[in-house]
Parts: C-alpha cells; sequence; structure tokens
C-alpha cells in the first residue's frame, strides 16, 4: 500500500472522540474558485453591502441579513420572478421592485422594512391567499408552510374576499405512487416545474393557462418518472405537493431530526433523519453543496419504510430446515461450535462484506478473520472472490477522483459501463447541469440509458473503447481530445466484467499519455464511480482477498449485510453465518443469522465514492435484540477465542486511524497527489497488461434503480415505485390513475 | 476555590450559554484552562481534523463537580454542530448557532408502550438539545461536562450569483432546453 502509515503521529488513545474536523470541508484549488467577477457595494436599510457584480437584489438583503420573503425564487433554481413577494423598496424606484427579478445596482439604497413595502407584501399576500383554501388543519404542510410563516408575518387580518363562485377549483394530478397533489393549493410559483426541467429532467412538467387559469401539471394523465421527483415535495411552499408515503402520517413538531448519511447508493447523501419514537417517519435531505447540494434521490427518500419490515430482531440459529430464535449466549456459541465443527482453518474462513456493511464492522471482522488466520475476504459482487482488477494499492485507481462539485468543471465527460441516473442520481443532476448551462459534451460506452441529458454514444463493449483510444470513429473523440477538462467515469460494474481488466488497461495507457490534460496538479481526469455505499470504505480497509485465499474452498462462509450472494457460490457443506438487518437472501442461507443496526440506528463511518469519510448518526434505536455491527463482532471474537482488542468505538477508531487514517478524517476528501496517481496508473497498466478486448457487451448495472438492497427490497413504497416506473402498471396511460382517484377520494 | 466561584457567578448551564454573547473571554476562570481551549481552537482551524491535545492540556474544571448530576452522565457521547435548514422551508433560522445533542442509548433507550403505543424512554437525555453562539463554547461546554463530543465541520454554502437575464442568454449551440413549450427535444439521443 502506498499510504504512509508510519511516519504519522497516532492521535492519543481514547480521545479519537474528541475529533475537530477542518472547517474547509473540501478540497479547494485555485481554478475551482469561480472566475472573480467586480464586487459592488449597496445600502440595503443603511448597511453597506458588497456582493458580486450580477446577483440578484433579494441575494445583496440576504448578504446584508435582511430577510425576504419569498415563494418563487429558489437559490438552486433559475429566477422565475412570478410569486412577487420579495418586494422591496428602492430609492428613486417609482413602484416596489421584486428584489428576486432585479440585479443588485452599485450604490442604490435598498429598504426592505418600511410602510411601502409592508402594504405592498400585505396586497400580495391577500391575492395569493385569495385562491388558497383553509386547509391548513388537514394539510401535510401544515407546521412546515412557507405560506402558513409569511401570512401571519406579512399578511392582512382580515379578508375583502367575497366571491359569489368561491375559490379557484383545480383538479388534482396523478403523479404517480411518491408526490400527492392538493392543486387547490397551488400558489403557481413554478417551483416545481423549473426543478423538473432544469434539474431532474422530466420536460413535461409543464404549465398550461394563464393567469388564474394557469395549472401545473404533465399535459396529460403521466406520472413524474425521475429518480429526484421527491425534491419537488420539498420545493412546494405550500401543500400542492406533499409526500404521498407520508401522508398525514407525522406533523413536523412530533419529529427528532437526526442528521446523518444516506447509504443507498455510494454518493453518501447527506440527510436529516426524522423520527417519532422508535419509527423513522421520513427522510429529508441535509444541504451540502460539496456532496448532494439539496437533492437527495427517491430512493433515500422514501425506501424509509423498509426499515420496520422484513427485520432480524432476534438472534437465529438453524434446527433442521427452520430458525429457532435464541439468546445472543447460545446464537454466538453456535457460531463458534459451527467454526469448530466446520474444520475450516486458514484461507477456509472466508468473510463476504455486502452492500450496506459499516467501516467500523468492516475492520472489525477484517481484523476477526486475520485472527483466526484466513485472508479471504471478499466482496458480495461478482468477481468478489477474487481481487478487483484496479487493485487497491492506490486509493485514485478505485475512487471518484474529480470529486462530485469538480464534475461540473468538465467540458467532455465520457462515460464507460455507468448511467449515473441510477448508479449516482444526484451526481446525474450536476452533469444534467452541466449540460445546460456550459457547452459540456458527453459520450457514452455501455448499455443504452436515458440520462437526461444528450450524449453521443460510442458502442457497447470496450471495443468501442479500444476505437475511442485510437482516436477513430466519433466526433466525440475530437471534442474529447479537444477539450480543457476532460473527464472518464467509469462505472463500478467494470470490476465485474470480464472485459474490466482490458478496459482499465486501455483506460490507464490513454490517461498516462495523454496525461498533460487528464492529470495535472488541479485536474483528475479518471473518475471511478461507486454505486456500493461500503465499497469504497471495503477497498480502503483492504478487504479483498489474496490470491491464495481466492482459490481456497470456504468451509465457513462470514455474510456481513451480504444479500447479493449467489447461492452457488457457497459450498454445500459450509457453516454460514449472516450478520444483517434483514432477512433477505443472505439470511435464508444461514445457519446462524445475528441481527445488526441498519443505517439509521448506528454512528458509524460512510466511504462515499470520492473518498470522503462521513459520520452517520443513530437515530432510532435498534429494533429487538439486534445490535450495532461492530459490537457482535467484537462479541463473536470473544467466542472463537480470539479476542479483538477494542472495547469501545474510539478504540475501534483509532484501530481504523491504523488501518488508513482517511477513514476517520471526517467530511473531506483528500485528493491524491499526481505523482502517486502516475504510479497507481503504471501499476495498472503493467497489471493488466496483455488482456484481451472482448465483444461482450457492458451491461446496466442497476436494472431497477429502486430496489438495490434489502431495505429498498423491503419496502412496500419503492415496490410500488417498481410497479408504476419501471413496469408501468397501474399509472400513466393504461391505468388513467383510477386507483389514485379512488385513494383521493378516501382522503378527502 | 476560586474556580467554584466564578463557575457560580457565570451560572454555566446551558440556558445562560445560549445568552452569552463572547464566552471565550467569559469562561476562563483559570490560567491552567486556557490553553486547552485555545489548543482546541488552534486544531479545529488547522487542516489537521484530528485535536492533538495532550491529557495534561486538558484540565478543564469539571462541572460535575458542583452539579450533581449522575454518574452515568458523563459517558455519554453528544455531538456539537450547526443544524441545517430545513429544506421544506426558506426560512434559515436556527443554523447559525451550535447545538449539543446526545447520542441516543442503544437497547433500551426507547421503546414503544405495547399497549397504546406511546413513545417511552429510559433516556433522561434524549430530549436534551443546547444551542450555543460559537462552536467553542459548545466544545468548552462539552468538556467542562466530561462529554465525549464529536464536533461536525458546518457545510460551505456555494450559491452563485444569479440572475433573472440569465434566462433570456442567447446560446449559440444547439438549444439544450426549451423554456417554451416545443414538441421535441432537442439534443436528447
Amino acid at each position: 500500500m502506498l499510504r504512509i502509515l508510519p511516519t504519522v503521529t497516532r492521535p492519543s488513545s481514547g480521545l479519537l472522540g474528541k475529533v475537530v474536523a477542518s472547517p474547509s470541508s473540501s478540497r479547494r484549488t485555485i481554478s475551482s474558485t469561480p472566475a472573480r467577477q467586480a464586487d459592488i457595494t449597496l445600502t440595503v436599510d443603511g448597511k453597506e453591502v458588497t456582493v458580486p457584480q450580477g446577483s440578484a437584489l433579494i441575494q445583496a438583503c440576504e448578504a446584508a441579513g435582511a430577510v425576504i420573503p419569498r415563494f418563487c425564487y429558489h437559490d438552486r433554481l433559475a429566477i422565475a420572478g412570478n410569486c412577487r413577494m420579495c418586494l422591496v423598496e428602492v430609492e428613486r424606484s417609482p413602484k416596489p421592485v421584486a428584489s428576486c427579478a432585479m440585479p443588485a445596482m452599485p450604490g442604490s439604497k435598498v429598504f426592505t422594512n418600511t410602510p411601502l413595502v409592508h402594504e405592498a407584501r400585505e396586497g400580495v399576500m391577500e391575492f395569493l391567499l385569495a385562491n388558497h383554501p383553509l386547509d391548513c388543519p388537514i394539510c401535510d404542510q401544515g407546521g412546515e408552510c412557507d405560506l402558513q410563516d409569511q401570512s401571519m408575518r406579512y399578511g392582512a387580518d382580515r379578508t375583502r374576499f367575497h366571491e359569489i363562485t368561491g375559490k379557484r377549483a383545480v383538479e388534482n394530478k396523478d403523479l404517480g405512487p411518491l408526490v400527492k397533489t392538493s392543486m387547490n393549493r397551488c400558489i403557481q410559483c413554478t417551483r416545481c416545474v423549473r426543478f423538473a426541467n432544469e434539474v431532474a429532467g422530466v420536460e413535461e412538467l409543464g404549465t398550461t393557462g394563464r393567469g388564474n387559469d394557469l395549472q401545473i401539471g404533465m399535459y396529460v394523465a403521466k406520472t413524474m418518472d425521475s429518480e429526484l421527483s421527491g425534491n419537488v415535495v420539498d420545493l412546494c411552499p405550500v401543500g400542492a405537493l406533499t409526500s404521498k408515503p407520508y401522508a398525514f402520517h407525522a406533523r413536523p413538531w412530533e419529529l427528532k431530526n437526526t442528521e446523518s448519511v444516506d447509504v443507498h447508493d455510494a454518493l453518501g447523501s447527506n440527510i436529516r433523519v426524522d423520527s417519532r419514537g422508535v419509527q423513522v417517519m421520513r427522510v429529508q435531505p441535509r444541504t451540502n453543496d460539496d456532496v448532494n447540494e439539496e437533492w437527495i434521490s427517491d430512493k433515500t427518500r422514501y425506501s424509509y419504510d423498509g426499515l420496520r419490515f422484513q427485520r432480524l430482531t432476534t438472534p437465529l440459529v438453524k434446527r433442521g430446515d427452520r430458525f429457532v430464535p435464541a439468546s445472543w449466549e447460545d446464537a454466538l456459541s453456535a457460531v463458534a461450535t459451527g467454526l469448530a465443527a466446520s474444520g475450516a482453518t486458514g484461507d477456509e474462513i472466508q468473510a463476504v462484506a455486502g452492500h450496506l456493511a459499516d467501516t467500523e464492522s468492516l475492520v472489525a471482522l477484517r481484523d476477526l478473520v486475520h485472527r483466526l488466520g484466513s485472508d479471504n475476504l471478499t466482496l458480495d459482487q461478482n468477481a468478489g472472490t477474487s481481487s478487483p482488477v484496479h487493485g487497491i494499492d492506490v486509493r485514485s485507481n478505485y475512487l471518484f477522483n474529480s470529486t462530485i462539485p469538480g464534475v461540473e468543471r468538465a467540458d467532455a465527460i465520457l462515460l464507460i459501463g455507468t448511467n449515473p441516473r441510477h448508479e449516482a442520481a444526484v451526481l446525474n443532476s450536476r452533469i444534467r447541469k452541466s449540460w445546460l448551462h456550459t457547452g459540456l459534451e458527453v459520450g457514452l460506452i455501455g448499455a443504452r440509458a436515458d440520462t437526461t441529458y444528450g450524449y453521443e454514444y460510442l458502442g457497447a463493449s470496450a471495443r468501442a473503447l479500444s476505437d475511442f483510444v485510437q482516436g477513430k470513429g466519433s466526433k466525440f473523440a475530437e471534442k474529447f481530445a479537444a477539450a480543457e477538462r476532460p473527464l472518464i467515469i467509469v462505472g463500478s460494474a467494470l470490476t465485474e466484467h470480464q472485459d474490466g481488466a482490458a478496459v482499465y488497461n486501455m483506460l490507464a495507457k490513454y490517461v498516462l499519455a495523454n496525461k498533460a490534460k487528464l492529470l495535472t496538479p488541479d485536474w483528475t481526469g479518471l473518475s471511478i464511480l461507486q454505486r456500493i455505499a461500503s465499497r469504497p470504505a471495503a477497498y480502503d480497509v483492504g478487504f479483498v482477498p489474496s490470491k491464495k485465499a481466492a482459490s481456497a474452498k470456504p468451509k465457513f462462509v462470514y455474510l456481513l449485510n451480504a444479500d447479493e450472494v449467489d447461492p452457488k457460490s457457497i459450498p454445500q457443506d459450509a457453516f454460514v453465518v449472516y450478520q444483517g438487518h434483514h432477512g433477505d437472501l443472505g439470511a435464508q442461507l444461514a445457519d446462524v443469522c445475528l441481527p445488526g443496526a441498519a443505517y439509521t440506528e448506528k454512528s458509524t463511518t460512510w466511504v462515499n465514492t470520492e473518498g470522503r469519510s462521513q459520520l452517520g448518526r443513530a437515530a432510532v434505536p435498534p429494533p429487538g435484540a439486534s445490535r450495532e455491527d461492530w459490537k457482535i463482532i467484537r462479541a463473536l471474537s470473544e467466542y472463537v477465542g480470539v479476542p479483538l482488542p477494542y472495547d469501545n468505538v474510539l478504540a475501534l477508531r483509532d484501530r481504523m486511524w491504523e488501518v488508513s487514517p482517511t477513514l476517520v478524517r471526517y467530511d473531506i476528501t483528500e485528493p491524491t497527489s499526481t505523482d502517486i496517481v502516475l504510479a497507481g496508473l503504471a501499476q495498472l497498466a503493467e497489471k493488466t497488461n496483455g488482456a484481451k478486448v472482448g465483444d461482450q457487451p457492458l451491461k446496466r448495472a442497476v436494472e431497477n434503480f429502486y430496489q438495490t438492497d434489502v431495505i429498498s427490497r423491503a419496502s412496500v413504497t419503492m415496490a410500488q415505485c417498481t410497479r408504476a416506473f419501471v413496469k408501468g402498471e397501474g399509472y400513466g396511460f393504461a391505468g388513467l390513475g383510477k386507483q389514485g382517484d379512488k385513494a383521493e377520494a378516501a382522503f378527502a | 476555590m476560586q474556580a467554584i466561584r466564578l463557575l457560580r457567578r457565570n451560572n454555566v448551564n446551558g440556558l445562560s450559554l445560549l445568552n452569552r454573547r463572547s464566552s471565550a473571554v467569559s469562561i476562563r476562570y483559570s490560567s491552567t484552562a486556557q490553553p486547552a481551549l485555545e489548543e482546541t481552537v488552534v486544531a479545529s482551524t488547522q487542516s489537521t481534523e484530528i485535536a492533538q491535545t495532550s491529557q495534561l492540556d486538558r484540565d478543564v474544571f469539571v462541572a460535575d463537580v458542583v452539579s450533581g448530576a449522575p454518574t452515568e452522565l458523563r459517558h455519554r457521547s453528544v455531538r456539537i454542530f450547526q443544524p441545517t435548514r430545513n429544506t421544506m422551508q426558506s426560512g434559515a433560522a436556527k443554523t447559525e448557532r451550535w447545538r449539543i445533542d446526545f447520542d441516543i442509548l442503544q437497547g433500551g433507550g426507547r421503546w414503544e408502550n405495547p399497549l397504546m403505543g406511546y413513545a417511552s424512554s429510559a433516556d433522561y437525555m434524549q430530549g436534551t438539545r443546547t444551542s450555543f453562539r460559537s462552536k467553542e463554547d459548545a466544545i468548552h461546554f462539552a468538556e467542562k461536562q466530561g462529554w465525549d463530543y464529536y464536533v461536525q465541520p458546518p457545510t460551505v454554502k456555494r450559491i452563485p450569483p444569479k440572475n433573472y437575464a440569465e434566462n433570456y442568454v442567447y446560446k449559440p449551440n444547439t438549444l439544450r432546453i426549451c423554456r417554451t413549450k416545443c414538441p421535441v427535444r432537442d439534443g436528447i439521443v
């Protein structure tokens, strides 16, 4: 390994809990600073404020600390300027101006708290409320509604609305199983339309009609088929778009918020887990411009109901062909007896790390297996029983080196064997953003996919890449060669593909040959997009088998959250232990099941595809007798006679620090220096030298976005999404939303 | 003795800390406590993520000498963080303050009443959260209480200057998004 361990001083033991992370949470390089425009100075409420030229007036007011009410303006969407709530008074302007649509002008004097402004806002609020139903007591937005809050502050205390015809009535739209609509409440801010068009790439969501008759919808009866559709619920400032699975379940003031990290893909989206009692009620995004901006995918947001079903709550021991509940003591001694009875020695003891294994338990299990004399550490994927093609010696060979925000700086992207829309939906929105606003060109090798941005299709197999590296046959190759900051994104499925070695060989050579552009101190143009939350950490801790171990036939198999495992790969006579939180495939294969905690129930480290380690946080206790995963492994180590030396999580993190210091340097991405990247690629090129380029097409890594792990497979909402969006049943033109209508009638 | 007197004067508990403006001066009660605090602060502003404080420097007067808090409380771990804005709303209130709250107790910390479904808890700190004006205040408070803490760094906001005119900027190449209703999506292959 090229990590320099001995020269780094260890933190004082026992104090690792007192970790103070650095305030700068991202890598910053000179050119990542946006081109600096001239600053302008203006006065807001008598306070001088300096903002970059080209800012909207509302941004200047915010910078001055003035609170401007708004409905349509959103920091991450284009400016529409149609709600008129953000009116402010500007000196020498005859009328109040909408501060979101007005550029900040140098020297202007702005007032946000004058009688004129108050009157203007009250007038706007009166018009907004004229057609807004008095639904608040039965509205899901109640308690976290912008309209509710702002009408309390800026609205009038009496009505002048005496229309005999009553309020405007708008038909509800059926947007699928995730977003519930109540279009009477819509104030036509068009945030959802702008989000769908710009970010999610659902350009069908739009408006029809004008003025009072303006309606938001998909034009025809159609669901909103996007991996990011749940975000419109957040964006909606009123209760017109609310969460269908969460409908009428809880009020925001009942919920306990816990800031944590998502595990449904390898992005490590920042989330806030809202829980009530022992239940997770919903999952919300947490803003982090370095990772997920303000968006999360629908799987992240809505698969939480999977945490309630199919859970393993008590240790289970197989007697005959039935599982019998057991105490922890019995179950752990059953494992110890099973290990002894299986006669497994050395590399015949195999550990399999699954999708949702946290870093702490990976380190503990690795230590346990090593202490038992085995090096047979495998991954829960195709070809997971052998060392991955790219090796794990150099981090840059398996991480997303350009960093997630860095994607926006690329001006040509080549996707190889990956569909970011399904493997990292939030990252895909960044590519789309860049594609819309810059001249970004995208090329794709692999299975065709609807990516929400245009791309030039180069071919289905590694052969297309070999043409590309020779500069043959496509316009994209020329554009890529001419690009300033080209980026190659390689899917994680490549390591499972038989042509993986050939692809990595070609890429390593290509990058080495074009290092002037692809590898500068400022830019690393080769990124591997992992799709599984635990995988970067598994590579970091070295959870891969040695060559000798890979050939051993296992007699004792320890499945740590491994549920994608091929049952045929486990020998019939092997003793199988499953540790995990859901009764899925892995538990079926097991002789003993040890119930662990899900990601909302443990405070553990997760390393995302950039190599950014983030600390999740437990929101609710694990159900029944289940325990935190590393504790189970620690307890088991006593039973099998090789006690692990850490008794608390701080000592374990000390150990993680020894294994790889990056694991406990939270919230930063550590750039790999260009020299090391070069060394890594040279090693990779050498290792894979002579690999034959095959014609086998690169398949999709994710067939069904909505069900990729045990939690989402146990989730009812995700099953509904699979029906609606993947299979197209029950929604859209065929069903015309008949069931949805009935459900709505039941609620009303 | 002097320390205790000063401690009383400052009435160190969560509420009074909340109202105090600059704590770094007012809660230094002995010259030995000073380096500890500064050491932590310095470590947090450098890029070393792990506060390299030696045991000697951490001579913080612990509050439970006088607070009478149960000893179990000393073994709890807390998190110090700035709560993020609720994405459901546009207001950013309460996101400037630093909050301390407690990690949940594993097993037995919470349960649902089997008869009524009420949420119950044996964890007397589960509802406690304390807000501070600065990170240093929060760290110091946690140190005095003897809690293990983790400081979650605040995220950096990067919102570019936004302009209404961007909607109408001419794009020389293929039109990639139609802001009017056009039947064919250009550019999508």
